[in-house]
């Protein structure tokens, strides 16, 4: 089941292969009159990011892709006659991609579930994948269900039917559901103690045995699954058209071929064609929750929203806390300290400003792990915190450099100390100066806060995510989201005008 | 008695210019000195170099416990007038909050800004920020008094509270060291006058004597230069 990171997608929005792909598309745009004749490409959409065997980037030639869906994809654009041409899509927005109309047709390991059905033209499943449990080797016996996981966390993968499975044992079990943006790090982390379980495709569970020494997985099936192909809603000719081709392939071996190449046949797909080829409309023991309607879905997710938003807001201060004394110190060392400490302390403002906060979390979370495995939370406070240091200790260098010199003057002919004067007199009115800028980047930082979902915290905007695909509409959820950030933001932007009312300074 | 200020042979460069060059000076207990001369002459350098804000490049300065009153005040602007008058007291001096805050109102009461206590500095007037400055400087009661241009921000009628409330100070065993370009002023309230050229004295003595008879070039030009501009501009530049 492929996935998305934001890192990685950005990286490969830029990537000069995607661009070269842009300029090829203009090309073909451009000579288009002159090969009339040519039916038009198939785009289809996919994650690059979710890997082997659904989706990658060819190990050969990164700018190409391979992996049973890409096979999947080239067979049904041939079958119409198109060529195939691949869209990158990260795999959370496929769905509104999808909808979009970004490409024709998405495969990347996309489930069938029921909100999915609801929205989108939905093919016949041509995968079946069972959810299974992965534990550590030494706890094999102690961990066998997800009911013996009582009080313990048990990752996955966001946004997906395993999640929803979770989300369930948690009511049930007492287990502690932890989402992740990608499938490669909750079996990292399973393997490194962060975690006590991971309930995931099959599919994926092999694949992460062989990356991880030390884990097995149990082979009963928590739940059965189903991938699908999906359209936009409207385009049900091209998803009979697809439904044909899937099942021709299940007839002539073609699907066949392509698992049994990339590893992924097992007994489930033969009862699954037959099924398929039997009576239309297979629904697997999906085990999601039935769709709501959205005022109950709303009432179902605004307690949680507003405990995310608790997350975020505690985040954020505490981040901006951390960030407030140790850019003061940064600041101070800037403005009295030795050359050394002065461009010691430049390396590393420009280093936290130069760099995206997301790869520094990910270094924070993840490189250091074999050195310092912090919980998450606190990662993602000292991340926020550390890369906002560097900023706000930019705002006070600037504000203690505004005090004008003859107020130091005064300070030393009373007989004030370096320190004293820094303290009573130039740090005070420094204070003053910064707060507009400060009170900025708290209101920033607090959006910023989001970034942390891609180490497994889920703040607001995360369960924002996850409650948008679950009715499969980012309208209300989006609108609740928003509403919850600027009953934040407001105040604070309000509490910060009435501070710099009563302590303007002269000349501002 | 010895003088509770005394130099000697003070000189001073900032880059390659020379500011101040073999400058004697000395100020005894009741004294009020005025120093005098054209913009750029070197007065407010002595008063920094008395005050230890700049070190010179030779000579002596042997100068007891300074108070400044700056030409524009640098009040510490987050904290109310009072505020300004017992920082220094509660925390270099270690008063308790209690007897400072006493003695501050009682020097703003006796200064004539006692009703501006909770006032901040952005909001008190040019005379009123200065009086609130002097008593600011005062709170930590030093011997000596420096002033930089005093009557700046004053209109006339201030100007001769002003000197009454230095007299007042002289009398209580003070030295004050001035500068200032109004030569009216000087004459009424200083016990002595220096003039300064080019960085080096040129004339003192009794302000009435040395600013009637003027002996020396520069104070001539001193005198008629600020009787000529008068009419278009009644204060100098600094």
């Amino acid at each position: 089941m492929p996935v998305s990171n934001a890192l990685f997608i950005r990286r490969l929005r830029y990537h000069p292969a995607v661009r070269l792909r842009a300029a090829w598309l203009s090309v073909i745009l451009l000579t288009a009159p002159l090969h009339a004749q040519t039916p038009a490409p198939l785009r289809w959409g996919g994650d690059a990011e979710g890997g082997a065997p659904f989706v990658e980037a060819d190990p050969s030639d990164p700018a190409r892709v391979a992996g049973f869906d890409v096979e999947i994809a080239e067979l049904i654009a041939s079958r119409l006659g198109r060529p195939a041409k691949f869209i990158q899509v990260a795999f959370q927005s496929l769905d509104q991609s999808a909808i979009r109309g970004d490409f024709d047709i998405g495969l990347s390991g996309i489930e069938d579930i029921p909100a999915r059905r609801q929205s989108l033209a939905a093919s016949v499943p041509y995968y079946e994948f069972r959810e299974v449990l992965t534990v550590r080797e030494a706890d094999r016996e102690r961990y066998r269900s997800l009911a013996s996981l009582q009080g313990r966390k048990v990752a996955t993968l966001g946004g997906t039917l395993a999640y929803d499975l979770l989300l369930a044992a948690e009511r049930s079990h007492g287990i502690t559901a932890v989402s992740y943006d990608e499938d490669v790090h909750p079996y990292s982390d399973l393997a490194m103690g962060r975690v006590d379980g991971v309930v995931l495709d099959h599919v994926l569970a092999e694949r992460a045995m062989r990356r991880n020494a030390g884990l097995v997985t149990h082979p009963d099936a928590l739940a059965v699954g189903h991938y699908i192909v999906i359209t936009a809603p409207e385009n049900t000719a091209l998803r009979e058209q697809v439904d044909a081709t899937l099942r021709n392939a299940m007839r002539d071996g073609a699907l066949e071929r392509i698992f049994r190449k990339w590893n992924v046949w097992n007994d489930d797909q033969p009862r699954l064609f037959e099924r398929v080829l039997g009576i239309a409309g297979v629904q697997g023991d999906s085990g999601a929750a039935a769709t709501l309607d959205t005022p109950r879905a709303v009432r179902r997710y605004l307690p949680s929203l507003f405990r995310a938003a608790l997350i975020t807001l505690a985040l954020s201060c505490l981040a901006m806390a951390l960030a407030v004394v140790l850019g003061s110190l940064i600041a101070i060392g800037r403005v009295y300290g030795g050359p050394a400490t002065r461009s010691m302390l430049m390396v590393y403002v420009e280093v936290m400003r130069g760099t995206p906060v997301l790869l520094q979390l990910f270094v924070i979370y993840y490189g250091l792990a074999s050195v310092i495995r912090l919980p998450a939370f606190v990662a993602a406070l000292v991340g926020l915190g550390l890369n906002y240091a560097a900023y706000e200790s930019e705002i006070y260098r600037s504000a203690l450099q505004a005090v004008p010199r003859g107020q130091m003057d005064a300070a030393r002919i009373l007989g004030f100390s370096n320190l004293q004067t820094l303290r009573l007199v130039r740090a005070p009115q420094a204070f003053r100066l910064a707060l507009a800028p400060m009170t900025n980047d708290f209101v920033a930082l607090l959006k910023d806060s989001s970034l942390v979902s891609v180490i497994t915290v889920v703040e607001l905007t995360k369960q924002t995510q996850i409650f948008a695909t679950n009715i499969g509409s980012w309208l209300v959820p989006g609108l609740l989201c928003a509403a919850i950030y600027l009953m934040m933001s407001l105040p604070l932007g309000y509490l910060a005008r009435r501070l710099e009312e009563r302590w303007r300074m002269p000349g501002q | 008695m010895t003088p509770t200020l005394s130099i000697r042979s003070l000189s001073f460069t900032r880059g390659t210019r020379s500011i101040l060059q073999c400058v004697n000076l000395e100020a005894r207990a009741g004294e009020i000195v005025a120093l005098m001369g054209l913009s750029g002459s070197g007065k407010t350098t002595i008063l920094r170099i008395i005050a230890g804000l700049d070190t010179p490049d030779a000579g002596e300065v042997t100068a007891a416990k300074a108070g400044m009153v700056f030409q524009s005040h640098y009040l510490f602007e987050h904290l109310s007038a009072i505020d300004n008058v017992t920082l220094a007291p509660i925390h270099v001096h270690r008063v308790a909050a209690g007897t400072a805050r006493e003695r501050a109102q009682a020097l703003l009461d006796q200064l004539g800004v006692g009703h501006r206590a909770g006032a901040l500095p952005r909001e008190l007037s040019g005379g009123e920020a200065q009086r609130v400055a002097i008593a600011r400087a005062l709170a930590v009661d030093p011997p000596l008094l420096l002033l930089d241009e005093p009557t700046a921000s004053l209109d006339p009628a201030r100007k001769n509270d002003l000197g009454d409330a230095l007299r007042a100070l002289a009398a209580t065993g003070r030295a004050l060291v001035m500068t200032s370009h109004d030569d009216e002023f000087v004459r009424t309230h200083a016990t002595r006058v220096v003039v300064l050229a080019n960085g080096a004295v040129v004339e003192e003595g009794d302000p009435r004597q040395v600013l009637d008879h003027p002996q020396h070039p520069a104070t001539r030009e001193l005198l008629e230069g600020w009787w000529a501009g008068w009419g278009s501009n009644p204060r100098p530049p600094d």
